[in-house]
C-alpha cells in the first residue's frame, strides 16, 4: 500500500486528568468512533483527522496511565497498545505525549518511561494558559533540548489552541526518529526509577519549573467536600438537584414529541390506505420505535449533569468521602464512579470498573452496576407512573417524582445489599488500594461538554433507529399474522404468533399479576429495556379494536391495568436483566460465561421475587 | 398487492438486521471476514470492500466494547501490580 | 536549623493531622500493609505519584474513624490515600496547624523549616 494512502497511527499517552481527552477532541472534532459508549473513558477512543496533504490521521486515545507498569487494566491496555501487543492493534506509529504544564514532574516522569520505548514522540505542554495563570514557567526550546523530542505548547479548550501540535504532526519533523519497529520493554527496576527521578530532577531544574501557587478558592472549597459529614451533605444535595432537574425540565419537551408522534401517526393513517403498511407504519414504527424517542431529552438532560460533573474534577471527591462507607459492603471508593456512570448505562459503568486493581472489588462492581437505575428504565419507570400515579404535590415535592426518586434509591440500596451478601461469599478481604488524584476544578467545558451529549445523542437515535426499530417491524408482524380467522371475537392479535406466544409466557408471569401483553413485551425487551415500552406500544396498538389507531400507550394501561399489576411490573424492573448487551459485556470483561449467568440468573430471581411480593402486596392493600 | 410484497421485504429487513445485531461479536467479525473474502473474488466489489468492509472489520476487530483487551488474556486474576 | 531529637524523626505519612505540613523522607517497606498487598508495586506507584525523598507534602483532609482515607497534597497534585498505603511513606514534620486542642501533643517543636 502506498504510504500516503495509508493512515497515520497516532497514540495520546498521558496521565489521567492531562486534558489527553480535550486534546484529543480538538484533534477530531466530532469525528470519533467511540467504541459504542463514552463516559468515564477507560475505553479506546478513536477519531480521524484529514491532515492539509490530504492523509488521514488515525488518532487513539489511550486510558490515562501513570506508569507503563501498570495497577490496573485500563493501564495495561495502555502499555499493550504502545508495545503492539494486542491482537490486530499493530503499535502506533507516532506517540503524543500529553503533559499539564501545571503538574509538570508527574507527567513528565512518564514521558521519560515512554521515551525508552522508542518510538517516534513528540510532547505536547498543555493547559498553558493555566500555567501562566498559576505562576508556572517552563521553558519549552530547554525542554525540547533535553528530552530531545519537539514540545509543543498547547491549549486543548481554546479554538486553535492545538495548531502548533497539528502543523508538527502533519510536517512529520518527527518522522526521522524512527526506532523499533517493535518497540522493547522491561519492567522498570527500582535502579530503573531512581534513574527517572534523578533525570526528571536534572530536567525542572534546567526548564525552571517550580509547583504552582496553590489554588485558594479550590482550598476552600475542598474544606467542604472532603468533609465527611459536609462532603456527604453536598453529594446527597447534588444528587437530588440533578435528580429533579432531569425530570422537571425534560417535561415539556417530552409532551412535544409525544404530540408529535401521536400527530404524525394520525396523518399516516389518514393519507395512506388501510392495508399492511399503514398498520406496520402506524402499529409498528410510530406507536413502538416513537414511544421510545419521547424519552430523548430525559436522556439528553440526564448525560448533560453526569458529563459536567465529571468535567469538572467533582466525582473523585465524592469517591474519596464514600470510601470509608462503601468499605462497608466490601466496595472500594472507587467504585462510586463506575457505579455513577452506570446510572446512564451499565456498560461504561461496567467497563469503567477496570480502574479498580483489586479484582473482588472489581468483580463486585460489575456484579451490581446493573442494579443502578439506568436511562433506558426511565421511560418504562415514567410511562408506569405516570399512568398509574395521579400528579399529585406533596409539599414542595411532586408525588411522580418522588417516587421515581425513591426507585433510584432502591436501586442503589438493593445494589449495596448485594454487594453486602457478595462479600460474605468473598472471604479474607484483600487490601484494595485507593491512590485516587482530586484533579483540580474547573468549569465544565463547555465544546466539550456539547460534542459528549452529542455522542450520547447519536447512540440513542442509533439504538431507536436501529435494534429497537427492527425489533418493533419484526413485533409487529408477529403480532398480525396470522390473522385472525373471518368468524374472530376477541382482539386480532391475540390469534398471532405473539398472542400464542404471549398466552404461553402468560403461565409463568400470572403469579405476579403480568397480563399476556406485558408477557409478549418482555420478550424483545430481553433486547434492551426500552424495547418494552416500544413493545407495549406496538401490541397495545394492535390491540385496538377498530379505527381507534391511538398511539397514546399510557391512557391505554392507566385505564386497563390494576395497580397492583403497574406496581409489579416496576419491581421487575428494579431487578430483571433485561439487557442483551450489558450480559455481553460482562462476558468479555470478565472473560467467561459463568458471572454474566450468575449475574442474570440473581437478577431474574430477584425480579421475581420482588415482583411476586409487590403483586400481593398492592393487591391485598389497594 | 405491491403493499404486501414491501412489507414483506421491510419486514425481512428487519430480521436480517435483529439477528445480526443480537450475534455475538466474533461471529460478526467472522461473517465480515468471510463476506469481505468472498467479495475479494469480485472486482467489481473492490470499491465497496474498501469503503465500507474494511473499516467495518477494522472496527470490530479493534473496538467493540475492549473486545480485544479481553481476547489477549490480561487475565483479570492474576495482573502484574 | 535547630532540631530536637524527636522533631528529626520521620513518622509515618498516616499520622498527620488535617492540615500539617511534611517533607517526604522516603518509603518504608515495613508498612502496616495487610498481607497479600504487592508492596513493591505499590511503593513504586506511590513514587511515580510524586512521594520521592524531598517532596513536600501536606494534609488536606483525614476521613473520621482514624483517617482512612486521607487527602495528601504533594508535587502540586492531590491525592486520596488509604491508611495503609499513607503509612509507606516516611516523613518530617515542617510546621504543624495551631490548633487550640493541639496542646496535647508530647513533646513536639514548633516549626523547624528545611
Amino acid at each position: 500500500m502506498d504510504a500516503t494512502v495509508t493512515p497515520l497511527r497516532v497514540a495520546l499517552v498521558g496521565v489521567p486528568n492531562c486534558g489527553k481527552t480535550a486534546l484529543f477532541n480538538r484533534l477530531t472534532g466530532s469525528r470519533q468512533k467511540v467504541a459504542n459508549y463514552p463516559g468515564v473513558t477507560v475505553e479506546r477512543r478513536e477519531g480521524e483527522r484529514v491532515a492539509a496533504d490530504g492523509r488521514v490521521l488515525r488518532v487513539l486515545d489511550l486510558p490515562g496511565t501513570y506508569s507503563l507498569n501498570p495497577t490496573t487494566l485500563d493501564e495495561a491496555i495502555t502499555r499493550d497498545v504502545l508495545l503492539g501487543r494486542l491482537v490486530d492493534a499493530p503499535s502506533p506509529e507516532l506517540v503524543v505525549c500529553v503533559v499539564d504544564a501545571v503538574h509538570l514532574p508527574i507527567g513528565l516522569r512518564l514521558v521519560l518511561e515512554v521515551k525508552r520505548l522508542g518510538l517516534p514522540m513528540v510532547l505536547a505542554l498543555n493547559r498553558m494558559d493555566v500555567a501562566k495563570r498559576r505562576g508556572v514557567k517552563i521553558d519549552a526550546a530547554r525542554l525540547a533540548q533535553e528530552l530531545g523530542v519537539a514540545v509543543l505548547p498547547t491549549v486543548a479548550v481554546r479554538r486553535g489552541g492545538a495548531d502548533t501540535l497539528i502543523d508538527a504532526i502533519e510536517s512529520a519533523k518527527w518522522a526521522g526518529h524512527r526506532g523499533l519497529s517493535s518497540p522493547a520493554w522491561q519492567e522498570t527496576t527500582a535502579e530503573d526509577a531512581e534513574q527517572f527521578q534523578s533525570d526528571l530532577r536534572g530536567i525542572l531544574a534546567a526548564v525552571g519549573y517550580a509547583p504552582p501557587a496553590d489554588n485558594d478558592l479550590g482550598k476552600r472549597v475542598d474544606v467542604v467536600l472532603l468533609h465527611p459529614l459536609g462532603g456527604l451533605l453536598v453529594l446527597a444535595v447534588i444528587m437530588f438537584l440533578m435528580f429533579q432537574a432531569v425530570f422537571s425540565w425534560a417535561e415539556a419537551p417530552m409532551d412535544l414529541i409525544e404530540r408529535a408522534m401521536a400527530a404524525l401517526g394520525a396523518w399516516v393513517g389518514a393519507h395512506l390506505p388501510a392495508g399492511a403498511l399503514s398498520s406496520l407504519l402506524v402499529n409498528g414504527v410510530i406507536a413502538g420505535a416513537g414511544s421510545v424517542l419521547v424519552f430523548l431529552p430525559q436522556i439528553i438532560l440526564l448525560f448533560f449533569f453526569i458529563l459536567a460533573l465529571e468535567d469538572s474534577g467533582y466525582l473523585p471527591r465524592a469517591a474519596y468521602v464514600l470510601d470509608r462507607w462503601m468499605g462497608f459492603v466490601g466496595l472500594s471508593g472507587r467504585a462510586f464512579i463506575p457505579l455513577l456512570s452506570s446510572h446512564a448505562c451499565a456498560i461504561p459503568g461496567i467497563m469503567a470498573a477496570r480502574t479498580i486493581p483489586n479484582w473482588r472489588d472489581r468483580l463486585t462492581t460489575i456484579m451490581i452496576a446493573p442494579l443502578m437505575t439506568c436511562s433506558a428504565r426511565i421511560p418504562v419507570y415514567t410511562l408506569l407512573i405516570s399512568a398509574m400515579i395521579p400528579n399529585r404535590a406533596i409539599g414542595w415535592f411532586n408525588l411522580r417524582g418522588l417516587i421515581m426518586f425513591g426507585l433510584y434509591v432502591g436501586g442503589i440500596l438493593s445494589a449495596l445489599l448485594v454487594a453486602f451478601v457478595m462479600k460474605q461469599f468473598a472471604g479474607k478481604r484483600q487490601y484494595s488500594p485507593l491512590m485516587l488524584e482530586l484533579p483540580d476544578f474547573q468549569w465544565p467545558h463547555g465544546g466539550n461538554l456539547l460534542l459528549g451529549l452529542w455522542e450520547r445523542v447519536k447512540i440513542f437515535m442509533n439504538r431507536v433507529g436501529g435494534i429497537i426499530l427492527a425489533l418493533m417491524i419484526v413485533l409487529w408482524f408477529l403480532s398480525t399474522y396470522p390473522a385472525p380467522p373471518l368468524d374472530a371475537t376477541g382482539p386480532a392479535i391475540q390469534y398471532s404468533f405473539a398472542g400464542k406466544l404471549g398466552a404461553l409466557l402468560e403461565h409463568v408471569f400470572r403469579p405476579i399479576g403480568f397480563n399476556w401483553q406485558i408477557s409478549i413485551a418482555l420478550v424483545p425487551g430481553l433486547a434492551a429495556r426500552e424495547v418494552a415500552v416500544g413493545a407495549l406500544g406496538t401490541v397495545y396498538a394492535m390491540s385496538a379494536a377498530g379505527d381507534d389507531l391511538s398511539s397514546q400507550l399510557q391512557p391505554v394501561i392507566a385505564s386497563g391495568w390494576s395497580l397492583a399489576t403497574a406496581c409489579s411490573l416496576i419491581a421487575w424492573y428494579v431487578f430483571a436483566p433485561q439487557c442483551l448487551s450489558t450480559l455481553a459485556v460482562v462476558k468479555r470483561e470478565t472473560n467467561s460465561w459463568r458471572y454474566p449467568l450468575i449475574m442474570a440468573g440473581y437478577l431474574f430471581a430477584l425480579a421475581y421475587i420482588a415482583a411476586f411480593i409487590t403483586y400481593r402486596v398492592v393487591a391485598a392493600w389497594a | 398487492m405491491f403493499q404486501e410484497i414491501l412489507v414483506g421485504l421491510i419486514v425481512i429487513a428487519a430480521f436480517a438486521a435483529c439477528v445480526w445485531k443480537l450475534m455475538p461479536a466474533r461471529r460478526r467479525l467472522r461473517a465480515l471476514v468471510a463476506l469481505d473474502a468472498w467479495a475479494a473474488r469480485r472486482p467489481a466489489l473492490a470499491e465497496f470492500r474498501e469503503r465500507s468492509l474494511r473499516p467495518r472489520i477494522a472496527k470490530a476487530v479493534g473496538s467493540g466494547c475492549a473486545g480485544c483487551a479481553a481476547n489477549v488474556g490480561v487475565r483479570p486474576h492474576h495482573r502484574p501490580r | 536549623m535547630k532540631s530536637t531529637d524527636l522533631n528529626s524523626t520521620s513518622l509515618p505519612l498516616a499520622e498527620l493531622r488535617r492540615g500539617d505540613v511534611a517533607l517526604v523522607t522516603g518509603l518504608a517497606n515495613n508498612s502496616v500493609l495487610p498481607q497479600n498487598a504487592n508492596d513493591a508495586a505499590l511503593l513504586s506507584r506511590l513514587r511515580d505519584l510524586g512521594f520521592t525523598a524531598g517532596a513536600r507534602c501536606e494534609v488536606m483532609a483525614r476521613m473520621w474513624l482514624g483517617g482512612d482515607p486521607l487527602v495528601v497534597r504533594v508535587g502540586g497534585s492531590t491525592f486520596a490515600l488509604r491508611r495503609a498505603e499513607a503509612s509507606a511513606v516516611c516523613v518530617q514534620r515542617l510546621q504543624e496547624q495551631v490548633r487550640p486542642s493541639a496542646a496535647l501533643e508530647p513533646k513536639d517543636a514548633s516549626a523547624a523549616t528545611a
